[in-house]
C-alpha cells in the first residue's frame, strides 16, 4: 500500500509541474491557436536569471521570485514583439516554426551565458522534509508546487472569466477580425498573452529547478510532458490542461511503478497519439467545428 | 631521330608517374612537416555537457605542447566539435574529420553510442583513435589495429565496485541504477558478472532514460527491493535527482558510483551536499601534483575563460597523454603504422596522470586499474583504496 500512496504523491508532485507548463502553453494557444515550443526555454532563461540574482547578487528568494516574474513578463512580451509581430500574414505552421526558432535562440543564449553544466537552485523550502501521511513523506516543495499550480489555475480562471482583458483574449482567439472590429487592440492583447504565459512558465521553472537541477536542458522533458498534458486535457481549456497535467503525472508514475520503467517516458507520447485519435479536442473540451 | 624522341618522351612520362606515385605514398593524411591534425568530439551542449569538458582539457594540453615546440618539430592542430551527445551528429563529425579536414588521429571522444557511430568509419580509413572517453568493450572487441583504449572497462569497474560493496563494506542487497543504453548496460554487466560468480543476485536493476527528470518510481523500485547499496551508472543530472528524490522518501542506501561521476566537488555542489560519503571509482591520479599543477597553469594561460576545471576537464589531459607519448616514440617518420608500432612499445608506463599503461600487438586496453575514493566534507575526495585491478578475464 505504501508504494501506492508514494506513487500518488509522486504523480501529483510532477503532475503539478506539468500542469503549470500546460497552463502556460494553453494561455498562448487560447489566443493565437499556436503551440509555443519556446515555452520551456522561456521558463529556463527566467529561472537562470533568478539563479544569477540569488547566487551572484545574494538577493533573497522571494524578492528574486518577484523580480523574475516581472522579467519573465517582459521576456514574453519582447519575444512576441521581436519574433511574431514582424511576421506578415503568417500561417499557423509559420508561427510554430518561429517559436521553434525562438527556442533555439534562447537555448543558445543560456548555454553561452550560464554554461551547460548543472547548477543547484536554492529555495527556502525543503526538498527532503515535510509532512508524513500514512508513512509517505510529502515534502515542502511538493506542497508548494501543488498549491502554486492550483492557485495559478484559479487566478487564471478568474482572469479569463471576469476581467476585460481576459474576455478580450478569448475574443481574439475566437475571431480576431471581429474582435478588432469591436475595438479590441488585438496586437496588444497578443503581446500581453505572451507575457502572461511566460510568467506561468517561469513559476514552473522555479519549482522544477530545485528537483531537476538547473541547466539549459532542464525544461526539455517537462515541456514535452506539459504539451502532452495540454493535449490530454484540451488545448483551449485552462482547467482541462491543469487536470491533464495531474493525470499525466499519475499515469506516468503508475506505469513506471507497476508496468515498466523503460517505457515510462513513452506513455506521455502514447497519450498524445491516443487522444488525438479518439478525442482531438482533449478530454475536457467540447469538440466544435468552426462554421463559415 | 624520331625514335629517340619517342623513347625520351616515354621515359620522362614513366619517371613522372613513378615520382607522383612515390610522393602520394609518402603523403600521410593529417601529417605535414610542421603539423599534425587531430580531432575530438564532445558534448558542449545537451544533457551530457559536463563531460564535454574532456575535449577542452585536451585542447589545453595540445596548446601547452605546441608552446614547447611541438613534437619532432610538428605542432598539433586541434579540431573540437560539439555533438551534443547525439550519435547522429557524431557520425557527421566523423565524416568531416575523415573527408573534409583529413585528420591523422582522433583523441578522446565522449559517449559509447557516439563513438560506435563512427568507429568503423575511422578504422576503415586508418584514422588513429586514442582514448575514447568511455569504458566500453566496443573499443577492444573486436580487435582494432588503429584504436588504443585508455579508459578502464566499465565491466571491470562495476565488477570491482560490486566486489568492494559486498566484501569490504559488507552490503548484502545491492541495486543497480543505470542509463538505458550501452554505457549503463556495460556497467550492469560487470555487476551481474560479480553477482553470478558469488552466487548472489542484484536486488534491483533499474534503468533510466537520458531525458527523464521524474525519478520517483525509479527510487521506489530500489526502496521496495530493500537495497542497502545502490551502484549508479548514470548522468550527473540523474545522480542529483535520484539522491534528492530518495532522501525525500526516506531511502538512504550507500550510494556508489562509476568514474563518470567522480568529480566529487561538483557532485557535492549540485546535490546540495547529498553527495557526502558517496563512494566512487576514479582513474585520474590526483597525487601527481606537479604534473597537474603544470597543466592547470597552462589552462590559466591558454584558456583563462574556462569556467569548469574539475576532474572531467582534467581527464582531457589524461586521455591525450598516451597519444603524445605515441607521437614521441614514433619519431619523425610519422604514419599510422609507425604510430601503432610506437604505441605497442608502451609497457607499464607511469609518466602520466594514469596508471600502468600497457599495449602490445595483441593488447589494446591500455589501463586496467581504478582506485576508490569517498566524498568528504565540502566535496573533498578521500582516497580509500589503492589501485585495484580486475583479476579475471
Amino acid at each position: 500500500m505504501g508504494i501506492f500512496f508514494d506513487l500518488i504523491i509522486g504523480g501529483f508532485a510532477i503532475g503539478a509541474c506539468y500542469a503549470l507548463v500546460a497552463l502556460s502553453m494553453v494561455i498562448i494557444y487560447k489566443t493565437s491557436e499556436v503551440p509555443n515550443f519556446a515555452q520551456g526555454e522561456m521558463a529556463m532563461v527566467a529561472t537562470f536569471v533568478a539563479f544569477s540574482m540569488i547566487q551572484s547578487y545574494g538577493i533573497g528568494f522571494w524578492t528574486t521570485a518577484a523580480i523574475t516574474i516581472v522579467f519573465s513578463f517582459l521576456l514574453g512580451c519582447a519575444l512576441e514583439l521581436a519574433f511574431l509581430r514582424p511576421a506578415k500574414d503568417p500561417t499557423v505552421l509559420g508561427l510554430i516554426v518561429i517559436t521553434l526558432g525562438a527556442e533555439m535562440i534562447l537555448y543558445g543564449i543560456a548555454g553561452w551565458k550560464w554554461g551547460a553544466n548543472q547548477n543547484p537552485f536554492p529555495v527556502p523550502f525543503s526538498e527532503y522534509s515535510g509532512i508524513m501521511v500514512s508513512g509517505v513523506m510529502i515534502t515542502e516543495i511538493n506542497i508548494w508546487t501543488f498549491v502554486t499550480s492550483v492557485i495559478m489555475m484559479f487566478l487564471l480562471f478568474l482572469f479569463f472569466r471576469y476581467t476585460k482583458v481576459g474576455v478580450a483574449m478569448k475574443a481574439v482567439q475566437q475571431n480576431a477580425f471581429a474582435a478588432r472590429a469591436m475595438g479590441i487592440p488585438t496586437r496588444r492583447i497578443l503581446t500581453f498573452t505572451w507575457g502572461l504565459s511566460s510568467v506561468t512558465g517561469a513559476v514552473a521553472g522555479m519549482l522544477i529547478a530545485p528537483i531537476a537541477t538547473l541547466d539549459p536542458n532542464m525544461m526539455l522533458d517537462p515541456m514535452m510532458k506539459g504539451f502532452a498534458a495540454a493535449v490530454l486535457g484540451g488545448m483551449t481549456s485552462l482547467p482541462g490542461a491543469a487536470i491533464g497535467g495531474y493525470l499525466l503525472g499519475l499515469i506516468e508514475n503508475f506505469f513506471g511503478g507497476y508496468v515498466s520503467l523503460e517505457f515510462k517516458s513513452v506513455v506521455a507520447f502514447a497519450v498524445i497519439v491516443l487522444i488525438l485519435c479518439v478525442k482531438p479536442s482533449g478530454l475536457f473540451v467540447k469538440h466544435y467545428e468552426k462554421k463559415v | 631521330m624520331r625514335k629517340v624522341l619517342w623513347l625520351t618522351l616515354c621515359l620522362s612520362l614513366c619517371l613522372m608517374v613513378s615520382a607522383g606515385a612515390l610522393m602520394a605514398a609518402e603523403k600521410v593524411r593529417g601529417v605535414t612537416d610542421t603539423e599534425i591534425l587531430v580531432g575530438q568530439w564532445g558534448p558542449q551542449t545537451g544533457p551530457a555537457a559536463l563531460w564535454g569538458a574532456v575535449a577542452r582539457g585536451t585542447g589545453v594540453l595540445f596548446e601547452l605542447v605546441n608552446s614547447e615546440g611541438g613534437i619532432h618539430g610538428r605542432k598539433i592542430k586541434y579540431f573540437l566539435r560539439d555533438d551534443s551527445y547525439q550519435p547522429a551528429k557524431t557520425k557527421a563529425i566523423g565524416k568531416e574529420f575523415i573527408e573534409d579536414i583529413g585528420v591523422f588521429a582522433v583523441v578522446g571522444g565522449v559517449g559509447t553510442s557516439c563513438g560506435m557511430a563512427v568507429r568503423d568509419d575511422l578504422m576503415k580509413n586508418k584514422v588513429i583513435w586514442v582514448a575514447p572517453s568511455t569504458g566500453s568493450t566496443h573499443w577492444i572487441d573486436p580487435f582494432q589495429k588503429y584504436l588504443f583504449a585508455v579508459y578502464p572497462l566499465y565491466i571491470h569497474e562495476a565488477y570491482l565496485l560490486t566486489q568492494y560493496a559486498t566484501e569490504t563494506m559488507g552490503k548484502k542487497k545491492i541495486a543497480f541504477f543505470y542509463q538505458n543504453d550501452d554505457y549503463g548496460k556495460q556497467g550492469l554487466e560487470g555487476a551481474q558478472k560479480y553477482a553470478k560468480e558469488k552466487g548472489i543476485k542484484l536486488v534491483a536493476e533499474v534503468p533510466v532514460e537520458v531525458t527523464d527528470t521524474d525519478l520517483k518510481s525509479h527510487a521506489l523500485k530500489m526502496k521496495e527491493a530493500g537495497a542497502d547499496a545502490v551502484i549508479l551508472w548514470i548522468l550527473p543530472k540523474h545522480a542529483a535527482i535520484i539522491l534528492g528524490t530518495s532522501k525525500a522518501m526516506g531511502f538512504s542506501p550507500q550510494w556508489i558510483s562509476s568514474t563518470t561521476l567522480s568529480d566529487s566537488e561538483l557532485m557535492f555542489n549540485i546535490t546540495k551536499g547529498l553527495w557526502k560519503d558517496v563512494v566512487y571509482a576514479n582513474f585520474l591520479n590526483q597525487q601527481s601534483l606537479d604534473r597537474l599543477k603544470k597543466y592547470m597553469d597552462a589552462t590559466e594561460k591558454f584558456a583563462p575563460q574556462e569556467k569548469y576545471r574539475g576532474i572531467f576537464f582534467q581527464a582531457g589531459f589524461l586521455f591525450a597523454e598516451p597519444f603524445l607519448e605515441g607521437l614521441r616514440r614514433a619519431g619523425k617518420d610519422l604514419n599510422p603504422d609507425s604510430f601503432v608500432k610506437a604505441m605497442e612499445s608502451i609497457q607499464r608506463w607511469n609518466d602520466w596522470l594514469g596508471h600502468d599503461l600497457t599495449y602490445s600487438p595483441t593488447e589494446r586496453q591500455g589501463m586496467k586499474s581504478v582506485y576508490l575514493a569517498k566524498c568528504g566534507d565540502d566535496g573533498k575526495p578521500i582516497k580509500i583504496s589503492d589501485w585495484l585491478t580486475y583479476a579475471g578475464k
